[in-house]
């Protein structure tokens, strides 16, 4: 850094005004951003890093208080502008890439208008000149015909075009500081490494400062050269990024890190000898898609939509069977399939009885699969208490020793360390972790033989996360019930699962046992690219993406 | 219960929405016992009265007093319109709902059907219904009850089939639970914000449907001091005393603005989120 920072936030700190008083969202903050920098500002969820960058970019909400402090952009000072010169200011002087590129887009105009129209606001190009522009930036990007793309709408490109779309606009329009709120969350494993990569790339290129946000550390440590830790609105720590992740100084910072999940620990125990077989499935399709009585009335017929495509696989008796593969390979179908939620056919083989389809699926099935889902702000009926939410396994398959369903529910409750009393709460008056301990009380309240859990931890924090996963492999432990857990992370599924199947495009590609994949490798190469992609802690070694 | 009616005070639509609500209902309850006149005692002497004196609203052509009028004909208009609303609204919450849950060929026909219905007028509806069944109050009840039940169906649906994507729906389904609990236990709370608001908003048509139809003679016939038809015959009498044909046109523009306040107070008060 030889001059001054770009950004320079010092002493700020904001409250917000609600009904029950003001909440201190950001606490003297002090961050700075120089010249060609990429600062990553890692915290969990409610810890402020967005309200953050909203109070950079000046579009606080209405209830926001800022008590002290200042944000310059080089010798402006941001807080002092008005709203109309704040509108120079984005966009031309400050750019930002959201979370969702779906939600960021404008549906009705085409992908080149949005583009030409921030180039011709901030820069002043005519309509001609921008396009030409947008047609090289998109080709800088990796998009490929860029001339066709410029006249899709967002709903024809992807999630990975859309935000390569909008990382090209914010790079074109060649702001002095570009403010990334976690760009990549919202996408898939592979093409959030192709982004990263991308982001990577442009910034060595264009040597524009950079404040990525996420909560992901493993992004941030390959990404950044310097790091803050945000918690409760407070930066804990900061500092160089190989400094930060090798040697913590904070304790939240410590934690935070021994929560990240690393393929090389195992959490649990090891299979002895080889199971009894619990469930086989075989070639098990499930298509998607129904025509409409017109359609079928005029003779038209659509092509339905295949999620899975002659699926063999069996599961053990008390295994933990990992299922990967990135969004859309089918994974939650899978599950779908299983539970009785999607039509299938094949044939599906559980304790030596064949099901065909949901009508087979007795009580006797539903008790002994369960199945947790991802959200559970979803799963969870906002309108029940915790006690009906719970106690209505044991009024459709019984109270076990016939004991009263107060004391089950309590009992249940005291299993998934939660204290009794959550049973007289609504789920919004928990926290996600704690909304999720509760559905996963409600699948172990039948006795399940099978638990499926569908990415019970990608909408947790990572400390949180870890937590949970402690969480249900004690309750294997405990229960000797058989789990097909289904994540996107390869490095959680790869410490937890006895066996690992990999998924891609409604296929299952290879099944592979954990220690075979630290030893020999993947046999398979989209496997391979998965491993790949999913960004691991890089502490010891100097990173690409520094000060030049 | 209590927990809700302090939510729903706290708001200022609520407090509002809710006192005039009572107003109205304490004019239901006890208003034969409030009116300081007989509603049908005809004078000949006090007719077209302005508001004032022994009147205090005034009296129409015929010497009668406005106010106990108006009083006496809550009972028949507000608790008809409010019991004609509820059935409409329960009929239809129950199809809509059960349409978005059950789905497939069944949701379609269900909702073809519905808007084969929907394409009559709701007045038409109910004039085809009073006339088939004979006139009476109770059949002009459900005659209004059939005519916003399509209505009711489709706006339930619509945000039943947001409800029917949750999680908690399929992990019922999941669970082996009964079409029956899936819709009534899971899916009809989560739809009911909406549908009361909705429902509010139709207590104040179903009393304007409610005057039209004894404006036309198939609903409550004179000389009940029903609102409606209060207007409908002082139409004729306007040029002579406006206050005849204003206070049974406040009346309702009262009923239909505390049910509407109501319905927003209800709607923050009765979603624990907020």
């Amino acid at each position: 850094m030889s001059d001054a920072p770009i950004l320079a936030v010092a002493d700020y700190t904001l409250d917000y005004r609600t009904r029950l008083g003001a909440v201190r969202a950001l606490d003297t903050i002090e961050l700075t951003v120089g010249r060609g920098e990429v600062v990553g500002l890692v915290g969990e969820s409610g810890s402020g890093k967005t309200s953050l960058a909203w109070a950079i970019m000046r579009a606080l909400p209405a209830n926001a208080i800022e008590l002290r402090g200042t944000i310059r952009l080089g010798a402006v000072d941001l807080r002092a502008q008005s709203g109309t010169d704040m509108t120079h200011i984005r966009g031309r002087r400050i750019g930002m890439v959201f979370q969702d590129p779906a939600a960021s887009l404008n549906p009705t105009l085409t992908l080149g208008a949005q583009f030409v129209e921030a180039l011709t606001t901030h820069h002043g190009l005519s309509q001609a000149e921008a396009w030409s522009e947008g047609e090289r930036m998109f080709a800088r990007v990796g998009l490929a015909d860029p001339p066709a793309l410029m006249r899709r709408y967002p709903h024809e490109a992807s999630g990975g075009e859309k935000q390569r779309v909008i990382i090209a606009t914010a790079f074109a329009c060649r702001p002095e500081l570009i403010l990334f709120d976690e760009p990549t969350t919202a996408l898939d494993v592979i093409t959030a490494r192709q982004i990263l990569d991308l982001f990577l790339e442009l910034q060595r290129e264009t040597g524009v400062a950079s404040l990525y946000i996420s909560h992901d550390l493993a992004v941030v440590s390959q990404i950044a050269s310097r790091v803050a830790v945000i918690q409760r609105g407070r930066i804990v720590e900061q500092g160089g990024v190989s400094a930060v992740f090798a040697r913590p100084a904070h304790a939240y910072t410590r934690q935070l890190l021994a929560a990240v999940p690393r393929a090389d620990r195992r959490l649990v125990a090891e299979m002895s000898g080889h199971g009894k077989q619990l469930a086989a499935v075989r070639d098990l399709t499930v298509r998607y898609g129904r025509p409409s009585l017109i359609a079928d009335l005029l003779g038209r017929t659509k092509p339905m939509v295949t999620g899975n495509r002659a699926i063999s696989i069996e599961i053990r008796w008390g295994e933990i069977l990992g299922i990967v593969g990135e969004s859309g390979s089918g994974k939650s179908t899978l599950a779908r399939a299983l539970t009785g939620l999607a039509r299938f056919e094949g044939s599906l083989l559980f304790d030596g009885k064949r099901i065909g389809g949901a009508t087979d699926m007795t009580g006797g099935y539903r008790r002994d699969v369960q199945i947790v889902f991802q959200h559970p702000d979803s799963s969870l009926n906002p309108r029940q208490r915790i006690r009906d939410i719970l106690g209505r396994p044991f009024r459709l398959y019984g109270v076990p020793d016939g004991r009263p369903i107060a004391e089950a529910i309590a009992d249940l409750l005291r299993l998934v360390r939660l204290p009794a009393e959550f049973a007289d709460r609504f789920p919004h008056q928990l926290s996600g972790g704690e909304k999720q301990r509760v559905a996963i009380a409600r699948a172990f309240a039948s006795r399940p033989r099978l638990v499926i859990c569908d990415e019970v931890t990608s909408s947790l924090d990572v400390s949180v996360q870890a937590a949970v996963i402690e969480l249900l492999v004690d309750l294997q432990r405990k229960s000797g019930a058989a789990y097909i857990f289904i994540s996107h992370d390869i490095n959680l599924v790869r410490q937890i699962a006895h066996r690992i199947a990999v998924m891609y495009r409604g296929e299952l590609v290879e099944t592979i046992a954990p220690e075979q994949l630290s030893t020999h490798g993947p046999t398979h190469p989209y496997t391979a690219a998965l491993m790949a992609a999913v960004p691991t802690i890089r502490a010891a070694t100097t990173h690409a993406g520094g000060t030049s | 219960m209590s927990e809700v009616l302090a939510r729903l005070v706290r708001s200022p639509q609520g407090a509002i929405g809710l006192g005039i609500v009572s107003l109205v209902g304490i004019a239901v309850v006890a208003g034969p016992w409030l009116a300081p006149h007989d509603p049908n005692a005809i004078s000949i002497l006090a007719r077209y009265k302005p508001p004032g004196g022994q009147y205090l609203l005034g009296t129409d052509q015929l010497g009668r007093d406005l106010l106990s009028r108006l009083l006496h004909g809550a009972q028949s208009t507000v608790i008809m319109a409010a019991i004609a609303t509820l059935c409409g609204t329960v009929m239809g919450a129950l199809i809509g709902t059960t349409s978005a849950y059950v789905g497939g060929r069944t949701d379609d026909a269900v909702m073809r059907t519905i808007d084969a219905v929907m394409a009559i007028p709701s007045l038409l509806m109910s004039l085809l219904v009073v006339s088939m069944l004979g006139r009476s109050q109770a059949n002009a009840v459900l005659a209004i009850a059939i005519a916003f039940t399509p209505g009711m169906a489709r706006i339930t649906r619509s945000v039943a089939l947001a409800v029917r994507k949750q999680d908690y729906v399929s992990a019922a389904i999941a669970r082996g639970e009964g079409t029956a609990y899936i819709v009534m236990g899971e899916m009809v709370p989560n739809v009911v914000a909406p549908i009361i608001v909705e429902m509010t908003i139709r207590v104040a048509f179903s009393v304007m449907l409610f005057a039209t139809l004894s404006f036309l003679g198939l609903g409550a016939q004179p000389p009940t001091p029903e609102w409606g038809l209060m207007v409908s015959e002082a139409r004729k009498f306007m040029h002579l005393s406006t206050w005849m044909i204003l206070w049974p046109c406040c009346a309702i523009a009262l009923v239909a603005i505390g049910f509407n306040l109501l319905g927003d107070g209800l709607r923050d008060a009765l979603n624990p989120r907020t």
